[in-house]
């Protein structure tokens, strides 16, 4: 259970490491900079360039500067790149919020409950995170058009639900697991039910865990591609995803504005993730997995 | 608490197959249930009716279907086997077979060498580690939509900046995406690049597990490096490199969005895993039965693998 506790412990142990003081070993700390920097350098090419060409005038553009943001006027202009974002944005927090909503009190039987019947679910949600998307889609296409809910925010809404639920419960246990199980005892004692302990003890002390699977979800559903691509079919109600892929279609020459869409949709996780980061552990998928 | 119970009641009657599965809440076997065990059930159903609904009815319906020669629209008539026969007799099938070994394989041990490196590089002190560590995450963060396009860019026409960067060391004329076997290859590089990151937390977090006294210890006794990381370190990451392979694996035959946005499953079927295969079956040629027959094949084939890895993993977590 101890490598539960790891990936929360991991920033302020590598934060007490790091005494700046020239010490001997400085010169390979030095060496391993360079390295480093080299590596990061090389792995970002493909995102640095997204960056870059969206800033520099684009095909049939008249501007004779060198650097411009007018591809960004652009594009929100000539296509429906606002409405793409919004709707990307709905569909992401709406399944941010459902998916920790429906995880939180179901990781805390997986963490809390030792029985035959926790296994078994602890199984089912392992097979099932391992079951291939393709293979859902098909029925789920066929089980959705007679719902009306092909080409519509809502469907998608709910598949994107769907697939982060294994992984979104393996997350709030492992940060269960890592909360003594002495405070809720403490609370049960005073006459508060499960219910209650659950909610004043447990889910009060537990903000790191939902932010961790708030964020896991958010990338997996301004992420996905292949739902997206098989249930919207018009425009307007278009993902950033499909938005940009058919606007790549049209104007595939057109790498400024091509890549200036590419950047407005990167922007939203990449934020997120500067800003939480340190909230952010997957160690804890495999303690909670191994745990059980 | 009475309410809480009727409700929890209600929600286990509606959920009651999925719960009872295994049959230890057996109401006629212990007198009484707690109110805990009620919430606790209550607390698990809603995601269980998730899971039923989006997750087991699709793979029954699969199986179904499977089994019979519909569209997307009708269901069709029983045909027994013979889609699975057609499948499993066709080049097509085998060659996507071959090709989703070679992207998982190097998917998992690429991406798990490259993290693992950085994991241990990043563990030392570095000036500024903590900011090379969330640079080093964006691949992973960045949608593979807004990746693909890019490394489209980079890679695909002899005009793109890589193959002019070929072509002014002398290698000729290098077509990333046009010939086969290079296709092949750049499909996996990409996938490397995508995946490390994941690979790298969850080295990190193990690594950070590791008491570096240890090292000190060997250290005296005179070990070298390179011992000192097979003796200890790697005994010591064991249980999460084992899962983090298994995870890795599970995403790389999965895949979708990183062959096909970046070749189509091209040139020449080059790239076509079991995932695009089953994709293109069904949502471009329009033969639902084979194409279910062939996502089906894979779920049953990930079903046991991951029932089978999943016993290891527990077992390994006993030792």
């Amino acid at each position: 259970m101890s490598s539960v506790t790891v990936g929360h412990s991991l920033s302020t142990v590598s934060t007490t490491n790091r005494a700046r003081k020239p010490d001997p070993a400085s010169r390979g700390q030095w060496w391993r900079f360079g390295l480093i920097l080299t590596i990061t350098a090389i792995v970002l090419v493909p995102i640095a360039s997204v960056v870059l060409l969206s800033l520099q005038p684009s095909l049939g553009s008249t501007t004779t500067a060198d650097w411009t943001i007018e591809n960004y006027a652009t594009v929100f202009e000539r296509t429906n790149v606002a409405r793409w974002m919004a709707n990307s944005l709905s569909v992401t927090l709406v399944t941010v919020l459902i998916s920790v909503i429906v995880a939180a009190p179901a990781g805390y039987v997986l963490s809390r409950s030792r029985s035959k019947l926790v296994s078994g679910y602890s199984l089912v949600l392992f097979v099932v995170q391992s079951l291939p998307i393709v293979t859902a889609i098909i029925p789920l296409f066929i089980l959705f058009a007679q719902l009306q809910l092909v080409d519509s925010l809502v469907g998608i809404t709910i598949i994107y639900v769907g697939s982060t639920m294994s992984v979104a419960i393996w997350m709030m246990a492992a940060y269960y697991d890592s909360i003594p199980i002495t405070l809720e005892e403490a609370a049960w004692m005073d006459g508060c039910s499960v219910f209650g302990s659950f909610t004043r003890v447990v889910l009060r002390n537990s903000l790191p865990g939902v932010l961790s699977t708030a964020i896991f979800s958010f990338l997996l559903a301004w992420n996905d591609y292949l739902v997206a691509v098989v249930f919207l079919r018009s425009n307007d109600n278009f993902t950033l995803q499909i938005g940009l892929q058919s606007f790549f279609q049209q104007n595939a020459t057109n790498w400024g504005l091509v890549m200036t869409v590419a950047v407005l949709m990167m922007l939203p996780p990449v934020i997120l993730f500067i800003f939480l980061n340190k909230h952010f552990s997957v160690g804890g998928i495999g303690g909670s997995l191994a745990g059980r | 608490m009475s309410t809480n119970t009727v409700a929890s009641r209600m929600e286990r009657a509606r959920n009651g197959v999925g719960v009872s599965g295994g049959g230890s809440i057996n109401p006629r076997k212990k007198k009484r249930i707690s109110p805990r065990t009620w919430t606790l059930v209550a607390f698990a159903a809603p995601s269980l009716f998730l899971l039923v609904l989006l997750n087991l009815y699709p793979v029954i319906y699969a199986g179904i279907q499977s089994v019979r020669d519909g569209d997307l629209i009708n269901p069709g008539n029983f045909v027994g086997l013979q889609n699975y026969t057609d499948v499993l007799t066709s080049r097509s099938f085998w060659n996507a077979t071959r090709f989703t070994l070679i992207f998982t394989i190097v998917g998992v041990f690429g991406s798990w060498m490259v993290g693992l490196g950085l994991a241990l590089l990043l563990r030392t002190k570095v000036p500024g580690g903590g900011f090379f560590k969330v640079l080093l995450l964006l691949p992973w963060v960045v949608p593979v939509v807004v990746s693909a396009t890019s490394w489209n860019w980079l890679v695909a026409t002899p005009q793109s900046p890589l193959p002019m960067l070929a072509q002014s060391l002398g290698m000729g004329n290098v077509l990333f995406l046009a010939d086969p076997v290079l296709a092949q290859v750049t499909v996996c590089i990409f996938k490397v690049w995508v995946s490390f990151p994941f690979m790298m937390m969850m080295m990190s977090s193990a690594l950070a597990s590791v008491d570096i006294n240890v090292y000190e210890a060997a250290k005296m006794d005179g070990a070298t490096n390179w011992q000192a990381f097979t003796g200890i370190t790697m005994p010591l990451i064991s249980r999460s490199t084992y899962i983090s392979w298994i995870l890795m694996t599970i995403f790389c035959v999965n895949d979708f969005p990183t062959i096909f946005l970046l070749t189509g499953g091209g040139p020449v079927d080059a790239t076509t895993s079991l995932v695009v295969l089953a994709y293109r079956t069904v949502f471009q040629n329009f033969q639902t039965g084979p194409g279910v027959a062939i996502a089906f094949i894979m779920t049953l084939v990930l079903v046991i693998v991951s029932v089978v890895l999943y016993r290891q993993i527990r077992k390994v977590n006993v030792e």
